[in-house]
């Protein structure tokens, strides 16, 4: 493949592999002491500050395509920064559920909103070059989880399923936690409102898979991608954790069998993209597109751990490119397919492509890839700190007068690299394949983090809180945590120091991160 | 688990020549499993597990086992009866017209599609257990064994 990277290696938390084998025992969810990194901190902000955005302000998210019909939507951005959170609570710092849960539940708020969800009134009448010959059996809909669009509804249950499995939660559960609700006061008549909750979500979309075969479920009518099928694989997987049973199993045995007759991957040894539902013929990846391996992978990973990683290295090989045209300085790119022209128009989509490669690196473990892809962006793709978050802004710019890409879209800037920077190897597979107990929920946490306060380790060790803290100047905040299920009689130390912390109370002293023992 | 989403209707013919729905069992309780005689895999290991489950069940159980196929160009009553009185007596065949068995299978939300051999059909292998009053009542996947079937049934039918 490509030669050793010149450029110094970012600094990771945590231990990483450089191999994609998987002979050993898995190695995530060590904890070793590791305290994130400014770069990593900084995406966890940004996250936090895209969610605190009033309603409908999509400032810093809003891509090159019309109405959220394609790859950098609204959707997508909001649900990775729900699984980025997820793995970082899992993997990094599982002793922080104060500091990841609210965030979770503010993005599964937006992504309820109408603007994230509207597009499927139109897109479920078909008319695409895959549809177009259906439209007469389609109609409009507007129940944006019904029929079809898994592209959006998997989303809707892995999250609202990761948020209840990681905090021990049944918030949506309730009747109607997930209700997609629609008025306007200058047109349509009286409200849309469709009710539904995680479990009758998890219910609507199994039955979904169960009447297509296992096969999938489509997202635009008439196309069951590989890759939007996993979300809901893995929403299966937590609501058997949540419920017992054995649905994900299940799905993934009838799955199998369905895509046997097709192939997983294509002739050229890429992910097939779709099949068509009514010709069942397959779109392989053609040209190839980066974001079609490298989403699938970086998601059927979970289930299907040592398939992805064999493919891998051959796979991904034929995507990066040295990131300098006048010789190799260490940095990676990622060389996007040509625009396609379809019915004679110009495609214009965010392939999101730099980001879904590095996220797959990520997940894959391939440590040097990942750095080199990081490297590149670092230089090129103008990395942004407002309010204490770090972002790579869009630019829609191909490439520098060098001829070395700088186009970026919001996924990538805002989501994508984060994630990538915040997973570990195989993090994905580790939250689907050893999920926490119900110990885990009895250990000692922070259970409240205040939004001015950093935090960059959280974690039990033989049953005593370790944590490191600082107060963030860029945002607002009373600078307090709140300690919980601390054992009878527990001491916090601040640096060493014994404080009081009234009711598991603590604040948090500006200047320098300081270290927090909580033990017995 | 809840009871299976489905309408769970039928108007079918039985292996014997007569007209049959939901109706028709009322007062016991229907297990119900999709197929096709020719299938080579699934509806042998289906029909032979849920054999087992009924033994495991006990005679006399108010159970009615029907066996509903996806194929009803082949599986006429003649076909399905010889079938089954061969190796799963205790099953009722059902078959119909190509419109009322895909009526039927959507009923149950089962899916069927001939495959690239014309001799296959690809179908859910779900098994369905209606109550006396033919509503759903519960549902078993592929993976489910016979011990576990055998166990839930028990605690619907002899309950």
């Amino acid at each position: 493949m490509l030669g050793p990277a010149p450029v110094p290696a970012p600094p990771h938390a945590g231990s990483r592999n450089a191999v994609t084998g998987h002979d050993g025992p898995p190695t995530v969810g060590q904890m070793s002491g590791a305290v994130l990194d400014r770069e990593q901190l900084g995406h966890l902000r940004h996250w936090d500050n895209l969610s605190r955005q009033w309603p409908n302000d999509w400032s810093l998210m809003q891509g090159k395509g019309t109405s959220q019909d394609d790859f950098g939507g609204y959707r997508f951005q909001l649900a990775y920064m729900v699984y980025g959170l997820a793995l970082t609570h899992r993997h990094r710092l599982p002793a922080a559920p104060g500091l990841f849960r609210p965030t979770m539940q503010r993005l599964i708020e937006k992504l309820l909103l109408p603007e994230v969800w509207l597009y499927w009134r139109d897109v479920s009448r078909g008319g695409a070059v895959f549809n177009a010959h259906l439209v007469d059996q389609l109609h409009e809909e507007w129940d944006p989880v019904v029929r079809d669009n898994i592209m959006y509804s998997a989303y809707v249950q892995s999250c609202a399923l990761l948020h209840d499995h990681l905090f021990a939660e049944d918030r949506y559960a309730a009747p109607g936690a997930l209700t997609f609700r629609h008025w306007s006061f200058f047109w349509g008549g009286g409200e849309k409102r469709f009710s539904y909750d995680r479990d009758s979500l998890t219910e609507h979309l199994y039955w979904q898979m169960v009447e297509n075969g296992y096969l999938g479920v489509a997202c635009e009518p008439n196309c069951v991608f590989q890759i939007c099928n996993q979300p809901a694989i893995l929403g299966f997987r937590l609501h058997d954790l949540i419920h017992g049973g054995s649905r994900a199993d299940e799905v993934i045995a009838g799955y199998e069998k369905a895509w046997a007759d097709f192939g997983r991957l294509d002739e050229n040894g890429h992910y097939a993209m779709m099949v068509l539902e009514d010709s069942r013929a397959v779109r392989p990846n053609e040209a190839p597109s980066p974001w079609v391996d490298a989403w699938c992978g970086a998601l059927m990973t979970m289930w299907n751990r040592d398939f992805v990683h064999r493919h891998y290295p051959c796979q991904v090989a034929a995507f990066l490119v040295p990131g300098d045209v006048s010789g190799d300085d260490g940095t990676l790119s990622v060389r996007s397919a040509p625009t396609r022209e379809v019915m004679g128009q110009t495609l214009v989509t965010d392939t999101c492509d730099t980001g879904w490669v590095s996220a797959w690196a990520s997940e894959m473990g391939d440590r040097d890839t990942l750095d080199r892809l990081l490297a590149h962006v670092d230089r090129r793709m103008n990395p942004t700190w407002r309010d204490g978050g770090l972002y790579y802004p869009r630019n829609d710019t191909p490439t520098d007068a060098h001829g070395r890409r700088t186009d970026i879209e919001p996924m990538t800037g805002n989501v994508l690299l984060g994630y990538a920077r915040l997973n570990v190897p195989d993090g994905l597979w580790g939250l689907y394949q050893r999920p926490w107990g119900p110990e885990h929920h009895t250990e000692p946490a922070l259970v409240e983090v205040d939004r001015d306060v950093e935090v960059s380790r959280a974690e039990v060790v033989d049953g005593v809180l370790h944590a490191r803290l600082r107060r963030e100047t860029a945002v607002p905040g009373e600078g307090r945590v709140v300690l919980g299920r601390l054992p009878e009689g527990a001491r916090v130390r601040l640096d060493g120091v014994e404080v009081a912390a009234p009711g598991g109370v603590v604040d948090v002293p500006g200047g320098p991160a300081v270290d927090l023992v909580a033990a017995p | 688990m809840s009871a299976p989403p489905i309408r769970a209707t039928y108007a079918l013919v039985d292996h014997h020549g007569s007209a049959v729905t939901e109706a028709t069992y009322r007062g016991s309780w229907q297990l119900v499993q999709f197929g096709f005689t020719h299938c080579r895999v699934v509806c042998p290991r289906a029909l032979a597990k849920l054999d087992e489950a009924l033994d495991l069940l006990g005679d006399g159980s108010p159970v009615v086992a029907l066996y509903v196929t996806v194929d009803p160009e082949r599986d006429t009553p003649e076909v399905m009866r010889a079938f089954l009185a061969a190796d799963h007596p205790r099953f009722t065949g059902l078959t119909g017209s190509a419109a009322q068995t895909r009526d039927a299978a959507a009923a149950f939300r089962v899916f069927a599609r001939r495959g690239a051999d014309p001799d296959e059909i690809r179908h859910t292998a779900i098994t369905y257990l209606l109550d006396p009053d033919g509503r759903p009542a519960h549902h078993w996947p592929d993976t489910a064994d016979a011990a576990t079937i055998a166990a839930d049934l028990a605690g619907y039918v002899l309950a």
